[in-house]
């Protein structure tokens, strides 16, 4: 058990102009489960693999506990990973599977077996032992790359989207499955992903990169609620966040016929840098249906309501939009009672609740300050 | 919505699929296409497989050029005499340790070379083809470049060497053995190595490189060393290739005749079962114990090729499992 630290560590591939992770510094504690998530391609994989040991780290340091291991190689790193493909030892039993880093540590036959045989019964793998993973179902291969983890009981876990290869409903059932144990055994584990929910439901905290940088390290709710820039306010949340940019009058920003007050703290920030717009974004549960005359109602033409029964999402576009209103994402989200769903080509008036908007800089993408 | 519907429903006018044609017609049609393959067929029994049948009834025939009265048939007696002739058992046996020795060593050499040309270096691919290039050379020009340019004891490049190295400490009376005198069948074999080291690396070099990454990373982070990732993973991985190889180079050796002819022209214990077939038929003329042998070669080679196609379908098995 350790912690886990990235001290401006950077990979940059030979021949490549922009690293591929740029100072990284992310600090993860002794227990804590952290996600790095982002789009594919944002150095996520390749910061876990500089952790492993698989990838040089061409600057920068990274420590686990008080050991520098930036140059040490990956068998003498003392941690576990469980690779996408699962990467399990295709001629080797699953319990020789589970059993190889023991064995390669020398440990006593007693040992090992004692050992796997726990991690198997704690994954529910006895009746596999003597099965090869060709013989397996992919769930099972899964389980199997997590037992080869857990056995050996390594100081950090290592997981590169362990659960990718899996079919829907048994990647919700795993997901929580590896929560539950990483509570368990109580060991510091950094989980790579590129799907935000998983992300957002299994971390202590999460990372979001983009392009080698990490944007936001947070918990789940922080990120969700005060997402410090455009990028990571589009990124997390699903539906994603309304986000468009509002032409600024008289203290207000002014889309169409919405008209949002802007607090003045922001209205300082922006006028300090000059700015005539201002990007705002709205989740779709920020949004309320309300009737035509009440203040800040703004309306939209509904053109697909999905219904996924406990909720509905109501899908619009805004009429009478002036042609140079710039970016603008083309449709609204908002979260409707799915048991009262409007209609398809309706139209309806929509408001923002009141202070559940988020203004960022059209410039830098940064978050304002609020009040 | 609705409306895009309807309208590619009215131009999905398509005419109805022909009729299967009828049976009769089927036939004809089918013959139609397989009647210009017919030559080449009969062309490929009649030089590939009547031959063989030729021998196989001459195998069971008394017939000797030198006594054209005796000519009829004996049963097994030649088999019988075959496997029971001294000449014939030696035979055997240097095929024998021809082959294993042969296939052994350029296996070893082989995979030794495939691991390093598995690595990334500059020109790689340049040394890649260049180690090639022994299994591109003609069999018998190979042979007599070993014989003459290499292992003659006058101006081969072997003493050459021998005479160079000693005169650079200053010395004139260096060794120069007569190499295929003192080892004839150890010239044969290294001949044949040198040959057949380059096909050994490319199948081994095929089956490293087709190695899962992801299984090796694994192992590394499990703690296994650079040894024990190959002892424990990549060996294990390569045993069909290594297999294939042995089988395939089997199936080549034991008929090997090239070298034989030659380097010693089968003297001093070197003659191995295809060169005694060629002296029993050419210069015996004893046609059917000659056919006998070569019977024994082909039911040997064939119990070989067999059990080299099974490892080449389990090869291809265990491909798809993945």
């Amino acid at each position: 058990m350790a912690s886990v630290t990235y001290d401006a560590a950077s990979r940059i591939y030979p021949g490549a102009e922009r690293p591929a992770v740029d100072s990284l510094d992310l600090e993860i504690a002794d227990g804590e489960f952290l996600v790095l998530v982002g789009p594919s391609g944002c150095g996520k994989s390749t910061s876990l693999r500089m952790l492993a040991g698989l990838e040089d780290v061409d600057r920068g340091a990274i420590r686990i506990g008080d050991r520098d291991v930036t140059h040490l190689k990956s068998k003498d790193r003392d941690i576990a990973m469980v690779f996408q493909s699962y990467a399990l030892y295709p001629h080797m039993t699953v319990a020789d599977n589970m059993g190889f880093a023991l064995e390669i540590a020398g440990r006593s036959r007693e040992e090992i077996s004692r050992r796997v045989a726990e991690a198997a019964r704690i994954l529910d793998l006895e009746e596999f032992l003597d099965r090869r993973p060709k013989a397996l179902s992919g769930g099972q291969r899964q389980r199997v790359a997590m037992g080869r983890a857990i056995v050996r009981d390594p100081q950090v876990f290592l997981m590169d989207e362990p659960l990718s290869n899996l079919d829907a409903k048994l990647r919700v059932q795993t997901r929580t499955q590896i929560a539950a144990l990483q509570r368990r055994l109580g060991t510091t584990t950094v989980y790579v992903t590129h799907d935000q929910v998983e992300a957002m439901t299994m971390g202590d905290r999460v990372a979001v990169l983009r392009a080698g940088v990490l944007e936001q390290c947070d918990t789940p709710l922080r990120l969700y609620q005060e997402p410090v820039n455009v990028f990571v306010a589009g990124f997390i949340g699903s539906p994603g966040m309304n986000l468009a940019e509002f032409a600024l009058d008289d203290g207000h920003a002014v889309l169409g016929q919405a008209r949002i007050p802007v607090p003045t703290a922001a209205l300082g920030a922006l006028s300090a840098e000059g700015a005539r717009t201002v990007v705002a974004g709205f989740r779709p549960e920020s949004l309320e249906l309300v009737g035509a005359g009440e203040p800040g109602a703004f309306p939209v033409d509904v053109t697909v309501v999905e219904e996924l029964g406990s909720d509905a999402f109501l899908h619009g576009s805004l009429p009478d939009l002036p042609p140079d209103s710039g970016t603008l994402s083309d449709s609204v989200i908002a979260r409707v009672d799915p048991t009262r769903p409007p209609a398809k080509g309706e139209r309806v008036h929509l408001r923002i609740q009141p202070g559940r908007e988020h203004l960022f800089s059209p410039s830098s993408g940064r978050r304002l300050p609020a009040a | 919505m609705s409306t895009t519907i309807e309208r590619r429903r009215d131009d999905v006018g398509t005419p109805p699929p022909p009729p299967p044609p009828s049976g009769a017609l089927r036939r004809t049609s089918d013959w139609a296409r397989r009647a210009p393959l017919l030559p080449a067929l009969i062309f490929t029994i009649v030089v590939t497989q009547l031959p063989f049948v030729v021998t196989l009834v001459v195998s069971f025939m008394d017939w000797n050029a030198y006594y054209p009265d005796e000519r009829g048939f004996t049963g097994f007696s030649n088999y019988a005499s075959v496997l029971t002739d001294v000449n014939m058992r030696e035979a055997i046996l240097t095929t024998v340790v021809l082959t294993v020795v042969v296939v052994l060593v350029s296996l070893l050499l082989g995979l030794g070379i495939a691991l390093l040309l598995d690595r990334r270096f500059r020109g790689r691919g340049v040394v890649r083809t260049m180690m090639i290039t022994p299994f591109l050379v003609v069999p018998v020009a190979a042979a007599l470049l070993w014989k003459h340019a290499l292992f003659n004891p006058e101006y081969g490049l072997l003493n050459g060497t021998l005479t160079a190295i000693w005169r650079l400490f200053g010395s004139d009376d260096a060794p120069q053995p007569d190499w295929i005198t003192a080892a004839p069948l150890v010239s044969v074999e290294i001949a044949l190595i040198w040959q057949w080291t380059p096909f050994m690396m490319l199948i081994l070099l095929a089956g490293l490189q087709s190695r899962p990454l992801d299984v090796i990373e694994a192992a590394r982070i499990d703690g296994a060393s650079s040894w024990q990732v190959f002892r424990y993973m990549t060996f294990p991985h390569l045993r069909r290739y290594l297999e294939l190889g042995a089988l395939l180079g089997s199936i080549y050796i034991v008929q090997n005749f090239d070298a034989v002819f030659t380097i010693t022209s089968g003297g001093l214990g070197t003659a191995n079962l295809p060169y005694v077939i060629y002296q029993t038929f050419y210069q015996a003329h004893d046609y059917g114990r000659a056919s006998a042998a070569g019977v024994v070669v082909v039911i040997g080679t064939i119990v070989i090729a067999t059990l080299a196609l099974r490892t080449v379908s389990t090869l291809f098995q265990e491909e798809n499992a993945r």
